[in-house]
């Protein structure tokens, strides 16, 4: 019970989803800010840019921080465990 | 990455990195891309200056000038996507008795929309204009410049000058009242 909430706050994911996250988060970041420019130029707004920045953040930090059921979809393959011989 | 902390701690790491980018892209592109050119014309109606007591000393003389002006300009070109406001002043440039260049700020506004960027003003000098010297005996005539001060949301403070007078306007001698 305790270490199960434990793991609560600490919101482990696997090492497939942790390589997936560290990706789309800076490659997601890279692309909002770059359109929160293109559409600021076009829209003639500042508030557009930010709006698009602030937005995008928040639904990639939601997408990608907490510990979806997604984020353990790989779970490590242990070997076997061998039987020991009996002598 | 393993844990949300850690998540958070990288996320908001690059979060921070891309925010600097965007705002440096904003203010860079403002810089280079937008023209700070605006239009107008200026014209001094009339100048006169007069010799009253000075505050605080009762014995000595001090000269105000009292300028009458029109200034049309149209301010607009210089509101983009990030001009926050800008201050438009008029100055009169002029080297005194004791050949010091002076710039006085005589007149000024504050101007927020674009919507009142259309600048028309007939009037007088809003700030009292006098010279250090405390008399503009000698001082060499004047030229007056509109010019204006962009504030951006983001960047640099950039200057201009909308309108310049086509002659120099000479000081009258003082008189002792308007």
């Amino acid at each position: 019970m305790s270490s199960f909430l434990q793991e609560i706050p600490e919101g482990k994911i696997d090492f497939v989803a942790q390589d997936n996250v560290d990706f789309f988060a800076k490659l997601g970041l890279a692309m909002v800010t770059f359109t929160g420019f293109v559409f600021g130029i076009i829209f003639q707004d500042l508030r557009v840019s930010f709006g698009i920045l602030g937005g995008g953040t928040v639904i990639l930090a939601l997408l990608l921080l907490p510990p979806w059921p997604m984020h353990n979809s790989h779970p490590v393959k242990w070997l076997p465990v061998k039987k020991e011989k009996e002598s | 990455m393993h844990s949300i902390l850690s998540r958070i701690n990288n996320t908001s790491a690059f979060f921070s990195s891309c925010m600097m980018a965007l705002l440096a892209a904003i203010s860079i592109t403002s810089y280079m891309f937008f023209p700070n050119e605006a239009t107008g014309d200026i014209s001094i109606s009339s100048l006169k200056v007069v010799a009253s007591n000075a505050r605080r000393y009762p014995n000595k003389k001090q000269d105000l000038a009292f300028v009458n002006f029109n200034i049309t300009a149209d301010l607009s070109p210089i509101f983009h996507w990030n001009t926050k406001q800008v201050f438009v002043y008029l100055q009169a440039e002029y080297t005194n008795s004791q050949g010091t260049n002076n710039e006085v700020v005589i007149w000024d506004r504050i101007i927020r929309r674009k919507e009142d960027a259309f600048v028309k003003f007939v009037g007088k000098n809003k700030y009292m204009f006098r010279d250090v010297s405390s008399s503009f005996k000698n001082a060499k005539p004047a030229n007056y410049s509109l010019k204006f001060n962009v504030m951006p949301y983001v960047g640099v403070l950039t200057y201009g000058e909308a309108a310049r007078t086509t002659e120099e306007v000479e000081f009258p001698a003082a008189k002792s009242r308007i």
